[in-house]
């Protein structure tokens, strides 16, 4: 099954936001609702050995997704490309799926009363097009596509890096399939320790 | 302070209908039909129109999918050479800009009060018959020159026309914020050392350094002073770097920034400077590199003109004549080491010949110096450990930039951010900065900031018409006889015209015209307004949506166009990119055509001045357009295609990128002198290292100064010469001294955000909707400060808020906040709180000093107190997402244009 996913190269992100308004725009996510969401990391550490990045979440698509696990009707599921989507035709908005999910990328629509989250764009890339955020990232710092395809994109940008420069959001056994690209040009990867109060806000704990 | 209410006072709900009051502010939707958001699903009949964004200068290149007439969806067009089809968050809300409920849709008179919010709807015949009927009657009464002009880089502008229209009209009070705070000094140490600069300077946001566009280029590290191109062009500047750094080959960085950005935080070294002492870090700099030799003396003997010799009674270098050698007052003169004798240059430089760079010799009974022994005089005092003193850094780390920037296998480049365009010492650091270039040899070589590529064939400024205006207006120009820098863009000195605005000194103005997003929001002090508008008798407002200077200060509203509605040809590196409108609301115009307009009206009711600016033979230059279709002529200039066809390719490859990257031009030869290289564009032909045309400028305001009669023009000398070299003062407010004024505050750019625009587009605000206030940990403990609370500035000159976040991000004993209104307030009890509340410019400077050169005011490098703020007016505060529900778009039909196309 492939394993479609966004891949963010931090090196290159300038933190602009431009994808998360890019994603609100192609999906007309409601204001204050996120699918694509900014946190800014740090920074961390002692001058001059400081780290502060970017970094640009949405659903990670997760191996064992835990939001696809914890839905007691199958609204939460993985579709026949190993897509995790929400049929909200389904979703009944217990909310369970958003507790969860381990990085709090999911997001409640408030008109429909259900459960939401990153589509990967599913209309546009069934027309060979690429996802909003893609398309439109200022610094080409987005890759869409399967990392199980050594030609797509996503592949490609990693084959570049080490295995050291590649991370992943904290895995608490849900095999996020998102990677993030981060050398030492920016400093060290950090794990968020706590999950965000204000979602809003660019807080993102991190262990000093 | 107290709470604004949000009555909605005397808001109605149509501004459709003629004659109906009505308040603008909050939300003026009306019987605007709601359409769904956005979809992609899009059906067949989805038309993609190539155009550019103008959310801020960068004019990255997007595709608009345009169905019915409306504007669905916005996405970057891969065919820039620049933006490379990224597009910001800036431009991908364009759509919310464009379908804001609180456009201004039609021309609006004042009723009642100012600063009521009252206003009716008239016609563009009322409205230009109105304005034009003011201007010939304060003309007629006053003087011409009692009428001001003003405008700013900020939404959607068409830039140099303000400038004909202020000389069509008959004043030489024109004036931008920008200017003197902004580009400006940057642009005119360029022309003035260099030779050129409009463009070719340092400054990278402002779309030079078009060799770094490429990754082929062999730039190996890169100086980031001052600038953060991730924040100031995201997907042109931004891009461009996240290109170089990811080459094989990487890039090496330097930030030199109070604050660490995520620039910074890529960079190998970051200098957290103190704000307002980048010229003592200049002069450290070039202290270490003439001390280490770094410099290329090859280049510095050929090329600049560190080798001539100063005479020390006029101060400008020697001359043949002066010293006693055969030769002319137009030749210069170094001196020999080997003979130890004095020589006439033959440009470049004579055959054999090793002049001396550095050393003073007896020439003709005087002590002359060499421009290179002036320089390493300026700088003695500047070594490496009193540099970190003064700029509160670590000596280490200076020197760690030093070798990345000198390293001698590499090839740097300096960026100039506009952080020093926005002190008292503007034209000093700019110097300074090309200095540094100059030194290194960093100049047109393959790699380099500066550059002399091939220019395009169309224009995106039309240039203006400073001959219009006869000496006796240009004499009465506010302020330019001591800041006679501001003269490079035929500008006025804006805290001169607001002294003339206010005491009648020299003599009152009557009458402001402006067009930009809200003065309140990017002025020096600009709460100095509350006690300036009241002097006036009328005053425009030119805009897309109300601000806080439409509410506090107009009596006339004329509603201008957003970019999707409006037309321009954009020069991108070896391409053009078209600008075109897809669409066209309500009665908006484009603000270059409001410009002609109203020239137009005033020159019908007998304004014989202004029936000039249509005379080729008055202007002395392409006279004004008349209408849509001329004015797209002039901008195409010389691409020999309709617009239509420019429009249809949307990007046009008007060369291949190697003949437009064009190397070492001054190396070229010089069509009359065959044989010779061509030089620089400088009196010398070589680059002033010893800047002794910015002693000229002040004594005469060559080669700027100009008017109908003359040029250049000779004005009377500025109290003061003008200094040849960098040096530094400590800012007037200084924490070295301030015991009631602890911290520093420094401001700087946001990527969502441009200038004052954009607080009223929802998915931008709810992403940053109050300014952060960044203190160090440290400082926060001092003041009592937790991370996320709202915070009292104070300054000197007023009182405003931040919310604070305490972050290592930021440089101790520094703020960083970023200039921020609140467009909700402007329907409340209390519209002046739309600026006032969280606004770092009612807390910054426009009093003396000055810069000599620019008059450039005080913005950033000053001092201010902070304290934990529960101030009852910051519950007014939109913060939460939901609040924005009132600015979501409400898409409406395509209308006509209002003004016939001329064609």
């Amino acid at each position: 099954m492939a394993r479609n996913c966004i891949v963010v190269n931090l090196d290159r992100c300038t933190g602009c936001f431009g994808c998360e308004v890019a994603c609100k725009m192609e999906n007309g996510v409601a204001l204050g609702e996120r699918w694509s969401k900014v946190f800014t990391v740090g920074p961390v550490g002692e001058y001059p050995d400081m780290t502060r990045y970017a970094l640009p979440t949405m659903c990670q698509q997760c191996e064992n997704a835990p939001c696809v696990s914890v839905c007691p009707t199958g609204a939460s599921y993985r579709d026949a490309n190993g897509v995790v989507l929400v049929d909200k035709e389904k979703c009944i908005g217990c909310k369970y799926c958003m507790m969860a999910c381990p990085y709090g990328v999911r997001s409640w629509n408030v008109a429909e009363k259900c459960a939401e989250k990153c589509t990967l764009c599913g209309h546009l890339t069934s027309q060979d097009k690429l996802p909003a955020c893609v398309k439109s990232c200022a610094a080409g710092a987005r890759f869409y596509g399967d990392l199980d395809d050594p030609n797509s994109d996503v592949s490609k940008e990693l084959a570049k890096y080490s295995e050291g420069d590649i991370h992943t959001l904290q895995d608490v056994g849900n095999a996020p399939a998102t990677r993030y690209i981060m050398t030492s040009m920016i400093g060290q990867w950090q794990d968020r320790i706590a999950p965000a109060d204000h979602p809003h806000t660019a807080a993102y704990p991190v262990a000093e | 302070m107290s709470r604004a209410t949000m009555t909605r006072r005397g808001f109605l709900k149509s501004t459709a209908a003629m004659g109906a009051v009505t308040a603008l502010g909050i939300s003026a939707a009306d019987s605007l039909t709601a359409v769904d958001p956005a979809h992609a699903d899009e059906a067949s009949d989805v038309k993609i129109i190539k155009t550019s964004c103008r959310a801020c200068i960068a004019s990255c290149a997007v595709l608009a999918h345009v169905r019915d007439g409306r504007v669905v969806k916005i996405e970057g067009n891969p065919e820039s050479p620049m933006s490379q089809g990224g597009v910001c968050a800036k431009g991908l809300a364009g759509i919310q800009a464009l379908y804001h409920p609180n456009r201004n849709k039609y021309p609006m008179r004042r009723v009642g009060e100012r600063g009521t919010n009252q206003w009716e709807r008239i016609s563009w015949e009322e409205a230009l018959t109105e304005v034009a009927t003011k201007i010939n009657e304060v003309s007629d009464k006053y003087g011409s020159e009692a009428i001001s002009v003003s405008t700013g880089g900020g939404g959607n502008p068409h830039f140099s026309n303000v400038k004909r229209f202020g000389e069509a009209i008959n004043t030489p009070n024109v004036w931008e914020p920008g200017c003197s705070q902004c580009y400006l000094p940057r642009m005119g140490a360029s022309l003035l050392a260099y030779g050129a600069g409009k463009p070719n300077n340092l400054s990278f946001a402002d779309s030079n350094g078009w060799d770094y566009y490429y990754t082929d280029s062999p730039v190996t590290s890169l100086v980031l002073w001052g600038t953060d191109p991730s924040n100031s062009s995201v997907a042109t500047g931004g891009r461009a770097l996240a290109e170089l750094r990811n080459r094989p080959e990487g890039l090496r960085t330097v930030v030199i920034d109070p604050r660490y950005t995520l620039d910074a935080a890529k960079a190998e070294v970051w200098l957290p400077i103190r704000p307002g002492t980048d010229a003592a870090l200049l002069l450290t700099w070039t202290k270490w590199i003439l001390d280490n030799e770094k410099f290329d003396e090859e280049f510095c003997r050929t090329w600049t003109n560190m080798p001539y010799l100063v005479n020390p009674e006029t101060r400008l270098t020697l001359k043949a004549t002066e010293a006693g050698l055969p030769g002319t007052d137009a030749d210069y003169v170094v001196w020999d080491s080997e003979k130890n004798a004095p020589v006439v240059v033959e440009f470049p430089m004579n055959e054999g010949l090793k002049p001396a760079l550095f050393g003073t010799y007896e020439v003709n009974g005087m002590q002359c110096s060499t421009g290179g022994q002036l320089l390493k005089e300026s700088c003695e005092e500047w070594t490496l450990e009193k540099g970190a003193e003064i700029c509160w850094l670590d000596p280490e780390q200076i020197e760690r930039a030093l070798e990345i920037y000198t390293d001698p296998n590499g090839q740097s480049g300096i960026m100039q951010g506009v952080c020093i365009d926005q002190y008292a010492q503007s034209q000093q650091c700019a110097l300074g900065a090309l200095n540094l270039e100059f030194l290194m040899g960093n100049v047109e070589k393959p790699g380099t900031m500066l550059q002399k590529f091939a220019p395009a064939p169309c224009k995106d400024q039309l240039g203006n018409t400073p001959r219009l205006l006869s000496k006796e207006k240009v004499m009465k120009r506010c302020g330019t006889i001591e800041h006679k820098g501001i003269l490079c863009w035929d500008m006025a000195h804006i805290p001169s015209v607001f002294k003339a605005m206010k005491d009648g000194d020299p003599y009152q103005i009557h009458m402001w015209i402006e067009r930009s997003g809200n003065k309140h929001v990017v002025l020096g002090n600009s709460s100095c307004l509350d006690e300036i508008v009241p002097n006036l008798d009328y005053v425009v407002h030119c805009f897309m949506y109300p601000t806080a200077f439409s509410v506090l200060c107009a009596d006339l509203l004329l509603p201008t166009t957003e970019w999707l509605e409006t037309n321009l040809t954009i020069p991108q590196l070896n391409t053009i990119v078209m600008r075109q409108a897809v669409t066209h609301l309500f009665e908006t115009v484009e603000e270059g055509i409001i410009w002609t307009q109203i020239v137009q009206k005033c020159a019908e009711l007998g304004n014989e001045h202004c029936a000039k600016a249509f005379d080729e033979e008055a202007c002395m230059a392409p006279p004004f357009y008349k209408n849509e279709h001329e004015k797209q002529l002039q901008h195409l200039n010389k691409l020999e295609m309709s617009w239509e066809e420019a429009c249809e390719k949307g990007v046009i490859e008007w060369a291949k990128p190697e003949e437009y990257r064009t190397y070492q031009t001054y190396l070229a030869d010089d069509k009359e002198n065959p044989g010779k290289p061509k030089g620089f564009g400088t009196p010398s032909k070589k680059l002033e290292v010893y800047c002794e045309s910015n002693i000229i400028l002040g004594r005469t305001g060559a080669p700027w100064s100009q008017c109908a009669e003359e040029k250049p023009l000779i004005l009377p000398p500025a109290s003061a010469d003008y200094e040849p070299l960098c040096y530094y003062v400590e800012p007037a407010e200084s924490p070295l001294t301030d015991t009631e004024y602890p911290l520093v505050l420094t401001e700087g750019r946001l990527p969502m955000y441009h200038h004052g625009t954009l607080r009223n587009i929802p998915y931008l605000r709810e992403i940053y909707p109050v300014p952060e206030m960044w203190i160090h940990p440290e400082d926060a403990e001092k003041y009592g400060i937790a991370d996320g609370q709202w915070v009292n500035i104070e300054s000197r000159r007023g009182k405003t808020h931040g919310k604070a976040r305490v972050t290592t991000a930021i440089a101790k004993g520094v703020v960083y906040q970023e200039r921020f209104w609140a467009p909700e307030l402007l329907d409340s009890d209390d519209p002046a709180q739309a600026y006032k509340v969280m606004n770092v410019n009612v807390l910054t400077k426009n009093d003396p000093p000055y810069n000599p050169e620019y008059g450039t005011y005080t913005l950033r490098g000053f001092q201010v107190k902070v304290s934990p703020s529960d101030d009852e007016i910051l519950k007014s505060v939109w913060i939460e997402p939901e609040q924005f529900q009132p600015w979501m778009p409400a898409p409406s039909e395509k209308t006509e244009d209002v003004f016939d196309y001329g064609a």
